[in-house]
């Protein structure tokens, strides 16, 4: 089993165009993306190098229940992958492609519909957790002095560092993608 | 005609156009594709998250609707409503063309 090998590499839900690029790179270094485990754990098998490209889309109930959308996509030559927390993976290889630079969107409206998808899927149900439990625990926590609310302080201060820092790099997805359609115009 | 369709669909994206443009047929996703393709001699070519998510919004709009479920999936058709959107879009990009005629055969003059 020389042949497979097993990555570590952490992505957040809003960094979908980062894993594309990164899986790319990884097929045109010889390492083909079988699937990934979740939790950061992605299986690789040992290729010729291949420019493959990659693309996720997010539908909540994701692509393994809905034929149609799979067969759509097959029939344009993707090939579907897996799902993943609401993700679907699908990759082609460059020498299919006319130009060698297809995406599974081929206009600006379907991109930014992608990103309110994820949106409502995920950082809505975060912001409502954010705002609704982990501040409201940090205050009150900060006020008190026992032990074990001071470890419970500790606790909510990670998980406030860690949904800000999500949101972050939304905010940062979102504006890049804006910024590269005002560029197309 | 309700003033959400209006408002949504009147301009259109390129894609809608050449969805309600094909299914005035009977039609599933991949041969709007490859007609499309074969209509613009190859410079429309749509992908197909963007297919499916203009086909899934114009069903619950109730500008197409669906048929029958074929081996290569489900089967559309343009509804009144959305032949109507149709109609009005056409209108439009006609005018859009007859100023463009226009303002050209000026200049030459």
């Amino acid at each position: 089993m020389k042949n497979v090998k097993t990555v570590y590499r952490y992505f957040s839900m809003c960094q979908w165009k980062e894993e594309e690029k990164w899986l790319r790179k990884m097929a045109n270094e010889g390492w083909k993306f079988l699937r990934t485990a979740g939790f950061g754990k992605y299986y690789f098998v040992k290729c010729e190098p291949e420019d493959i490209i990659y693309q996720l889309d997010y539908h909540p109930k994701g692509a393994y229940h809905n034929e149609e959308y799979r067969q759509l996509f097959e029939d344009c030559g993707w090939e579907y992958l897996q799902d993943k927390s609401g993700y679907s993976y699908f990759c082609k290889p460059a020498s299919h492609m006319n130009g060698g630079d297809e995406e599974i969107f081929s206009d600006d409206q379907s991109r930014i519909e992608m990103l309110n998808r994820v949106f409502k899927g995920w950082m809505v149900p975060m912001l409502v957790v954010f705002f609704l439990i982990i501040l409201p625990q940090l205050f009150h926590l900060g006020q008190m002095d026992e032990p074990i609310e001071k470890v419970l302080f500790v606790i909510y201060g990670i998980l406030f560092c860690l949904y800000l820092a999500i949101f972050v790099f939304f905010a940062i997805q979102y504006a890049k993608l804006i910024s590269s359609i005002q560029k197309h115009e | 005609m309700d003033k959400h369709i209006k408002k949504v669909y009147v301009p259109m994206t390129e894609t809608g156009f050449y969805i309600l443009l094909n299914l005035r047929q009977e039609a599933h996703g991949y041969s709007i594709v490859k007609k499309t393709e074969q209509m613009t001699h190859g410079e429309v070519i749509l992908a197909p998250g963007t297919l499916y998510g203009s086909l899934s919004k114009m069903e619950k709009d109730g500008l197409i609707a669906f048929v029958r479920e074929e081996d290569k999936g489900k089967i559309y058709k343009i509804t009144d409503l959305g032949q109507k959107v149709l109609d009005l879009e056409i209108k439009r990009i006609q005018r859009l063309y007859e100023s463009v005629k226009e303002m050209t055969s000026d200049e030459k003059r």
